[in-house]
């Protein structure tokens, strides 16, 4: 029946749109704080509803499961297509739900809120269209959609450094994306010349025949773009400082989200249009995972800022993603993509948590926090789950995308996977010395400093709200992840054979 | 001269009699209002552009009636009239005599509109001097202003010394082929293996008339001082129409050239990539708006220069379509500038711009598209732009422009971003508004919507100029 309804109705333009229409509203409101908020919060739920309702209703197939396709810019062979499977209906369903938790945590935004909701909505459409675009420059123009945005959200509410740290997040995203933009348009006039078809459709473009040379140059460019965003060592420079000083919903979205948009900008796009070169990279692609799997660890230990830790250990994470994709089989690609959806979640959460804290203490450094067990014990038990979920405690949502990544790199490089199950170890030390320096010990200077017996107030009901669902995910995901491995399954192997098993 | 070639030069000559008209009515009775006729009087230039057909295909063997020239006619008497809207409060507080300026900018118009449907040497000469004689004028309109004397003073010496190399060219050109009149003038410097030397002098002595005309490096220096120095809305239209309409008549005047241009392409290659280079590091440093807009202002004439430099008619769809964009955005620019100033002071300096964006949040946000525009960004109409110059290069086996195109493209975002960081992440204590108008705002709305709307959906946009570029 849902396949009857789905159709006739141009479903993915309206998950698309939606968040920009409440964008627009936003705008028009921008007088009253409070119509903003629940505008944001309304938006992001029936976006959530919407998505929810595309997973559960949609069956788990291989290949495309929704489509759109409309004319555009028909002189330069540029369509309005898009098109959903099993991988981007998971993104999709992830970016619905951290939406609403980052509308949720700024809740109290006092400084121009109409612009804050605005923004976020306007980044969802962003995310969104790129989880959906089929069409190469419709994935150009989306992949910069979410740009500016974001360069504001940092800009305007971040915290001290935060214009350093928008114009750095900025510049390298931009200097990627500019070398993915000639890529598309070489790669669009070779294949015009070819075929006398000047066209961007992704599936037209794959047919393209390219001498090895040139394939592995646009190829370069595609992946710089996207490997820049993931981040891979060395291109992660951008993304401490950018989560350090962005606001909760801003280190939400970046983390959560965008992170993702480059993995799925190499699987989507760069893997499939360049096979060849993509086999020949992919050593190079594993050393530089390892390197930063242990490079990010080193780093992350030495920080006293908890937000710093915890985007060093994204770069680590995103380290275990990069490295099952490089091992090139069913497993790791699943434990990857898995890995990459349990990544935005429990980082999500710490993000959250991270600022109800800093709401609270008004710090995140690790020297003058400590003790917060004894004031905030519902606070501190989520933290520490969040924690053990991001350090990859078995039963947790981590643990289950890397073990199967490690499982899959161990069939193809077995010392990779073993040096790569040693990052494991390095990430439980940091991640437990941000608990131990946070929750546990005696107390810290901040409350000796601070309010009278260091009284702060537990949980609220809107935070109450706001973390549980958060909570069962990583549960669930920890327990039972088959739900979410389903839908990828049959696109992941479409994918192998078409960038062809080695 | 018959009846149908006047019938023909219609728009022209309803903008020159306007212009006269204003100019002795405004003798007798002075009043900023004259300025509102000047709007009117464009928009009928340009509406009878567009609906009167023309009778001849060409008038007086100097200037054609054909639809690019029209449609560049209608496009200048649009930027006319919206410069003219965004002048009125501007002449209000800085005491301008309305009825002279509306019939400079008339004239000017006209004069843009001449160079764009020129089809002999003859025809772009007399164009090209029609407006920058008025130029001299509206630059230093503001009589006890030293920077605006200094300006114009800068661009008269400038134009002077561009208006000679023009003419002695010209002169070159017709003594080595004998006629003034387009194809047949280059026709006459073929010979065996190439283009004579004389003709070769010629062509680059008007290079060096272009050059400075449109600022291209490395005869760009004129430029920030007179922007800086001329009243904000005719910077703007300094920095839209004056060039845009050189470019426009180069586009025949490159098509007249035929295969010829092969002996120009290396200098224009140099002119395109030192233009991109050199503005570009000329602009990152800058802290004055109306310099930073000068200095990028020479980056978009080197993007302009890849599309001429490879020519046919899907090169040149993207110059006009890169045209439009840049015009577009430098006017909204410029406009929003002129709606800040007040009655002594005009804001420049990125100082006085800091925190503006929560004080006036629409005209700063007209301001930011219009920046973020200029700089590539979708899905602002600047993007599309960018992306058929590129296009246009890689296929015309320019790789080489491309790449220095992108790079010029990232460093821009340091440039253009500069403005929007101080607009709207730095906060002010003092809270002076800056009140606009409401035609200010109109054109500014009218400005903003063009970006995104063509940012967009620019099919129409490109169905037209498919129709309408040769």
């Amino acid at each position: 029946m849902i396949d009857s309804v789905l159709t006739g109705f141009p479903i993915l333009s309206l998950v698309l749109w939606l968040p920009f229409l409440g964008t627009l509203l936003c705008l028009l409101m921008r007088h009253s704080a409070v119509a903003c908020r629940w505008l944001a919060l309304l938006t992001t739920l029936s976006v959530l509803l919407v998505a929810v309702g595309l997973f559960v209703g949609l069956p788990a197939e291989a290949g495309w499961l929704l489509s759109e396709d409309y004319t555009w810019i028909p002189s330069f062979g540029i369509r309005y297509s898009l098109a959903l499977d099993g991988i981007s209906l998971l993104l999709i369903c992830l970016t619905a739900v951290l939406q609403v938790a980052a509308v949720l945590i700024s809740w109290k935004q006092k400084e121009h809120p109409a612009l804050f909701y605005a923004l976020v909505l306007v980044l969802e459409t962003g995310i969104i269209g790129v989880f959906l675009a089929t069409d190469l420059i419709l994935f150009y123009l989306f992949w910069e959609l979410m740009l500016i945005p974001m360069l504001f959200l940092i800009g305007v509410w971040g915290h001290e450094n935060r214009v350093y740290a928008a114009l750095k997040f900025f510049f390298f995203t931009l200097a990627g994306s500019l070398c993915l933009l000639l890529a598309i348009i070489s790669l669009y006039l070779i294949h015009g010349e070819q075929t006398g078809v000047y066209s961007f459709a992704f599936e037209t473009l794959k047919q393209t025949q390219l001498s090895s040379g040139v394939e592995m140059l646009l190829y370069l460019g595609f992946v710089l773009a996207f490997v820049v965003k993931v981040p891979l060592f060395p291109f992660h420079t951008w993304l401490p400082d950018a989560h350090t000083e962005a606001p909760a919903a801003g280190s939400v979205d970046l983390a959560g989200l965008l992170l993702k948009t480059g993995i799925y900008g190499l699987i989507r796009f760069a893997f499939p249009l360049f096979p060849h070169a993509a086999q020949q990279s992919l050593p190079f692609l594993v050393v530089l995972a390892l390197i930063g799997i242990f490079y990010a660890a080193w780093i992350a230990y030495a920080q006293t800022d908890i937000k710093r830790v915890v985007a060093y250990s994204s770069v680590a994470h995103m380290g275990f993603v990069i490295l099952g994709l490089a091992a090139w089989n069913q497993l790791a690609w699943e434990g990857a993509l898995l890995l990459m959806v349990n990544h935005g979640v429990t980082t999500g959460g710490l993000f959250i948590l991270i600022a109800m804290l800093q709401e609270r203490t008004g710090s995140r450094d690790l020297r003058l926090l400590g003790g917060m067990w004894k004031s905030l014990p519902f606070f501190s038990a989520f933290f520490l789950l969040f924690c053990l979920a991001s350090l990859g405690l078995p039963g947790l949502s981590n643990f289950a995308g890397e073990i199967l990544v490690l499982l899959g790199t161990f069939g193809r490089w077995p010392l990779f996977a073993a040096l790569a199950a040693a990052g494991v170890i390095f990430s439980a030390a940091y991640m437990l010395r941000v608990v131990q320096g946070t929750l546990w010990g005696p107390l810290g200077q901040v409350c000796k400093l601070g309010d009278k017996g260091c009284q702060h107030e537990d949980l609220g009901r809107r935070e109450w709200l706001l973390i549980i669902p958060l909570a069962l995910l990583v549960i669930w995901l920890g327990l039972y992840p088959t739900p979410v491995l389903e839908p990828m399954r049959g696109p992941i192997s479409l994918m192998l054979q078409a960038g062809g098993l080695p | 001269m018959s009846v149908f070639e006047l019938q023909s030069l219609l728009p022209q000559i309803i903008l020159a009699l306007g212009a006269t008209a204003i100019l002795m009515f405004g003798a007798w009775f002075p009043s900023r209002k004259w300025i509102l006729g000047g709007v009117f009087v464009s928009l009928l230039a340009g509406l009878s552009a567009g609906l009167i057909a023309p009778a001849v295909p060409e008038v007086a063997n100097l200037y054609s009636v054909g639809s690019y020239a029209r449609f560049f006619v209608m496009l200048w008497s649009l930027l006319g009239a919206l410069s003219l809207l965004l002048s009125l409060r501007y002449a209000e507080i800085h005491d301008l005599p309305g009825s002279e300026y509306a019939a400079l900018v008339l004239f000017a118009i006209c004069g843009m509109g001449l160079l764009s449907s020129a089809t002999s040497l003859i025809g772009l000469f007399l164009g090209l001097e029609a407006f920058t004689l008025v130029f001299y004028i509206l630059i230093a309109f503001k009589r006890d202003d030293s920077r605006g004397a200094e300006a114009g003073l800068k661009y008269l010496v400038m134009g002077a010394v561009a208006t000679g190399f023009l003419a002695f060219g010209i002169s070159l050109i017709y003594a080595a082929s004998g006629s003034f009149h387009l194809p047949e003038s280059f026709a006459g410097l073929q010979q065996a293996g190439g283009m004579r030397a004389l003709g070769l002098v010629g062509w680059a002595m008007m290079l060096v008339a272009i050059g400075f005309k449109v600022s291209l490096a490395p005869f760009h220096l004129w430029t920030p001082d007179v922007y800086q120095g001329a009243p904000a809305p005719v910077t703007g239209l300094l920095a839209t129409g004056s060039k845009g309409a050189v470019f426009a008549s180069l586009i025949p005047l490159f098509g007249a050239l035929g295969p010829l241009k092969a002996e120009l392409n290396q200098i224009l290659w140099v002119l395109a990539a030192l233009s991109m280079l050199a503005g570009t590091f000329a602009a990152l440093p800058q802290r004055n708006l109306k310099r930073m807009l000068a200095y990028s202002s020479v980056v978009h004439m080197g993007y302009l220069m890849i599309s001429l430099l490879v020519g046919g008619p899907e090169a040149h769809r993207a110059l006009v379509f890169y045209l439009i964009a840049y015009t577009i955005a430098t006017l909204g620019a410029f406009g929003v500038l002129s709606s800040f100033s007040g009655v002594d002071d005009e804001p420049q300096e990125y100082a006085d711009f800091r925190g503006l964006g929560y004080l006036h949040p629409r005209r700063s946000t007209v301001l930011a598209a219009c920046l973020l525009s200029l700089a590539g960004i979708p899905p602002l109409v600047g993007f599309f732009a960018k992306f058929g110059i590129i296009a246009a290069a890689l296929r015309g086996g320019y790789p080489g422009l491309a790449v220095i195109a992108i790079l010029a493209a990232l460093a821009s975002l340091y440039y253009y971003l500069a403005p929007i960081v101080v607009l709207f992440m730095q906060e002010r204590d003092a809270r002076e508004l800056r009140r606009g108008c409401r035609h200010e705002y109109f054109v500014l709305a009218l400005c903003f919507a063009a970006i995104l709307l063509l940012g967009i959906y620019p099919t129409p946009l490109l169905d037209l100029l498919a129709g309408v570029v040769p």
